[in-house]
């Protein structure tokens, strides 16, 4: 019998006939933690969950919820009686239902299993949905009825919470706090929950654990922390697009050169002899600005995020770096002006491949 | 395969199949023995079948073609006096079958008929039958059908004018294209599949049509299939006629399949749609317009309903020999128990076919629906035969009492041919209704712990019920109307007011049939002004 609450070992998700997703094992060790599965689109991300919510069969490997196989090639419990609540991408709202019959619908479920922790109202307030209570689905916009589904699928206060892109289509300026708000009450309620998503930040904010499938597989399954500053393969780098590989020649136990930048020091989180070749992960924040430095890099971007200012440098062999330089900085520079890097560079960890 | 099977699967499956029998009853009968009437019929009139049959089919086809896209052109891309009366208006047709305007026709401009009557009041007494043109015979035949049949063209053909986009106006005018040139190379090119839509339904009533042709003595496929099983006894020759029938609706099919080759009509852009506007017509163009809209309306609907209220208050003492309480009572009666049993049965084979996802019961469903295209008279004969067949061979073998009285002649057999002939239309109607829900809505509701017999409960019926209530009265509708079916098949003494007007009728009694009739085509009305709004589109 497994040990964690949901366990998914040697499954090969598939639709259609078409395998999406091979061999795949990862799961949920305890109850009321958040799983978030990060992918480019059409990878299988949304199939994996079907599959755990019963819509689709599977022929290869199990899918186990507290210790229950719930799915394999042998046997295949109906998505009704999983006590797994789905909320899709789309909106699947009953059309012929107001939004507020629609939710109730989920509240009904909830009664049969006599659980009172969370009512009606509260999730109305906290979704921010009263105003359309009395509207249909085609009345609503695309976000209302994200969050409608939503409520739908919290207030049923199922074993296993599946949530497809949840806040897609939420507006940006709402999105920020919905997912606060959502993180507390799934947490109060220890609700376990699967979260499907392209956006890492909220991924990484949402999660517990983060699992990664990239080319139909499971490339990295770690907490949020890990997966950001410890990918574990090139793929898994140019998927989160959080910084760049540069050439670099270990020289110590403690540091590299690269012809660009000069002497790079810190950590590595692996070994590697010295004068091996490797790819160094440099990500924006590992360099520091200073104008007072003689390692000077060429600007050829400059993009402003609110708190900061990521520049693009260009090293001399054509290498184009990011660079974080928080947008209260004395001064700001202009494309094609030289930059300033500190040194020596000191990196905490050093991720090499 | 096999994990599709469920109760679901299985009665959707059932369902297809029984639809399925009197269809493959028609093309087993081709093998097997007929008598000699065939051999003689081979060389006599079977030719002149196949020829009425034929020019009956591109006389209706080219005048419905004319008449249909005319109004719908009108009404749809102008604004004249009446126009959005003429646009449900010009519909009220469907409440006329072929055969009551046949009785119209014939009797406004039979000797001494209504015409005579009404230029003796103008005129005073003179000789006037020799100059008053007889519209009888095929001629005859082919204006009752027109008339009666042209609305199919002009529904589907005014959905898809009303769908064209003011950009496709637009670049005709842009080419510096007329009215008239930007109407033939762009707008009809355009709505062509709706157009050939129209006009395929158009067909299968005109091969399909039994009173009409019959009233005018014309030897047609349909009334050779009749008469032999009434004058000859022959139910496997009428078979092997029905099978030629048959072949002649399918070769249309595939034809029609054929010509439209790989061409794509429809753009689905988003947000490239721009809603035209109608053009405004006044003076000598609006009066035409008028016109046009207003003779079809007057000799489609007008005309026979004014010949039959004309006759019922000439003749009363036919009114009040009628029995319309009876006729009134088995009317509902029959359109109740079939519409239960359609609207029941299609309900579960569409649910079927959508939790199955299976591809064989698909194209078995999509077969089973072809009994619309096929006519009450080979419905009823082979309905006929496969019982005959059945009940000498299974239930007599098994020692059993004879089930022929069962279903032969009774309101059973009755409810069961109208299930095959008008199942199209109830599963055509609750599929459409199906297709805009979405299919997570259904894995919604079995997460939320519905299971497939609660979500088809609770969530789909109550979403379809505008759908059902459309069907229901379509059903009606045509189970009002019909008359071959009804005719072979119904109990003794059980009359509707189609029989009524046939069977008088058929004695020259027209006089008395213009009660039945007249009853006939305003409760038709009432149901077609019931629906107009759906069946013009103009709800979406």
């Amino acid at each position: 019998m497994s040990k964690n609450f949901l366990e998914i070992k040697n499954v090969d998700f598939a639709i259609g006939g078409k395998t999406k997703v091979k061999n795949a094992s990862f799961g949920i060790e305890n109850e009321g933690e958040t799983l978030c599965i990060l992918g480019p689109s059409g990878i299988g991300k949304t199939t994996i969950l079907r599959t755990i919510a019963g819509l689709e069969t599977i022929d290869k490997g199990t899918i186990q919820l507290k210790g229950k196989i719930l799915s394999s090639k042998k046997e295949n419990i109906e998505p009704e009686h999983r006590n797994i609540s789905l909320a899709f991408q789309d909106n699947s709202l009953f059309p012929h239902y107001t939004v507020e019959k629609n939710i109730l619908i989920g509240a009904d479920k909830n009664k049969e299993k006599k659980k009172k922790k969370l009512n009606f109202k509260e999730i109305i307030k906290l979704l921010d949905i009263s105003k359309i209570l009395n509207q249909y689905p085609h009345e609503i916009s695309a976000g209302e009825a994200q969050r409608a589904s939503l409520a739908r699928s919290l207030l049923t206060q199922p074993d296993l919470l599946l949530l497809d892109e949840p806040l897609s289509n939420v507006d940006q300026s709402f999105k920020e706090e919905i997912q606060v708000r959502l993180k507390k009450i799934l947490s109060r309620l220890k609700i376990t929950t699967i979260i499907v998503t392209h956006d890492s930040y909220e991924a990484f904010y949402l999660g517990n654990k983060c699992a990664i499938i990239l080319d139909s597989q499971v490339k990295q399954f770690d907490d949020p922390y890990n997966v950001y500053h410890f990918p574990n393969s090139v793929e898994v780098v140019n998927f989160l697009n959080r910084g760049i590989l540069i050439p670099a020649k270990v020289t110590g136990e403690n540091s590299l050169e690269n012809k660009d930048l000069g002497t790079i020091k810190g950590n590595f989180i692996k070994h590697y002899p010295k004068g091996s070749d490797v790819q160094l992960l440099l990500q924006p924040e590992d360099l520091e600005h200073d104008d007072r430095s003689n390692l000077k890099l060429e600007v050829v971007d400059r993009k402003f995020r609110g708190t900061n200012f990521i520049y693009t440098l260009k090293t001399n062999s054509d290498l184009l770096i990011p660079v974080f330089v928080h947008s209260h900085h004395v001064h700001q520079h202009e494309v094609d002006e030289k930059f300033g890097i500190k040194r020596p560079i000191n990196i905490d960890h050093i991720v090499c491949f | 395969m096999f994990k599709s099977l469920n109760i679901w699967f299985i009665s959707s499956l059932l369902v297809s199949i029984s639809v399925l029998i009197p269809i493959v009853t028609v093309f087993y009968s081709f093998f097997e023995d007929t008598s000699n009437y065939f051999t003689i019929l081979k060389e006599t009139f079977l030719l002149e079948y196949i020829f009425n049959s034929l020019v009956l089919l591109i006389s209706v086809l080219v005048l419905t073609f004319i008449i249909g896209t005319l109004s719908a052109y009108l009404v749809s891309f102008y604004k004249f006096p009446y126009s959005n009366f003429f646009k449900w208006a010009l519909i009220l047709s469907f409440a006329v079958p072929p055969y009551i305007y046949a009785y119209s026709l014939t009797a406004f401009f039979e000797n001494y008929g209504t015409l005579y009557s009404i230029l003796k009041n103008l005129f005073g007494p003179g000789n006037y039958n020799q100059h008053i043109p007889k519209f009888d015979g095929l001629f005859g035949a082919v204006l009752s059908l027109s008339f009666s049949l042209f609305a199919y063209v002009y529904i589907l053909t005014r959905a898809s004018f009303l769908y064209q986009s003011q950009n496709l106006i637009d670049l005709g005018r842009s080419l510096g294209f007329s009215k008239f040139k930007s109407l033939y190379s762009l707008i009809l090119p355009a709505a062509r599949p709706a157009i050939v839509a129209g006009l395929s339904l158009v067909a299968m009533e005109t091969l399909a049509e039994f009173g009409a042709v019959d009233f005018f003595s014309i030897n047609t496929l349909t009334t050779g299939i009749y008469n032999s099983w009434i004058a000859f006894d022959d139910l496997a020759f009428s078979n092997r006629l029905s099978f030629f029938l048959l072949i002649f609706i399918f070769a249309f099919f595939i034809l029609e399949n054929l010509s439209r080759k790989r061409a794509k009509y429809h753009s689905n852009t988003k947000g490239g749609f721009k809603q035209k506007e109608k053009i405004q017509l006044s003076g000598i163009k609006a009066f035409n317009a008028f016109f046009v809209c207003f003779i079809i309306f007057f000799l489609s609907f007008l005309f026979p309903l004014s010949q039959m209220l004309y006759w019922t208050v000439k003749f009363p003492e036919n009114f009040f020999d009628l029995q319309v309480v009876t006729l009134t009572l088995n009317t509902v009666y029959l359109v109740f128990l079939s519409s239960i049993v359609l609207i029941i049965f299609s309900l579960i084979s569409n649910y079927g076919n959508r939790v199955s996802k299976n591809k064989a019961l698909n194209i078995l469903s999509t077969l089973s629906i072809s009994g619309y295209a096929i006519p009450g008279v080979i419905l009823a004969l082979a309905f006929i035969t496969f019982i005959a067949w059945f009940d000498e061979n299974i239930v007599q073998a098994l020692g059993f009492l004879s089930i022929k009285k069962m279903f032969i002649g009774s309101i059973l057999g009755l409810v069961i041919v109208y299930f095959v002939r008008f199942y199209s239309l109830a599963f055509n109607g609750i599929k459409s209704g199906y297709e805009k829900i979405n299919i997570s809505v259904d894995e919604s509701s079995y997460l939320l712990g519905y299971s497939k017999q609660k979500t088809f409960t609770n969530i789909h019926v109550p979403y379809l019920r505008n759908s059902l209530l459309f069907v229901l009265i379509l059903i009606s509708l045509e189970i009002i109307r019909e008359l071959p079916i009804t005719l072979i098949l119904r109990p003794f003494n059980f009359e509707t007011f189609a029989t009524t007007a046939y069977i008088s009728a058929s004695e020259d009694l027209l006089e008395a049939a213009a009660v039945p009739s007249l009853f006939l085509i305003l409760i038709a009305t009432t149901f077609i002004m019931l629906t107009s709004n759906y069946i013009l589109r103009e709800n979406e």
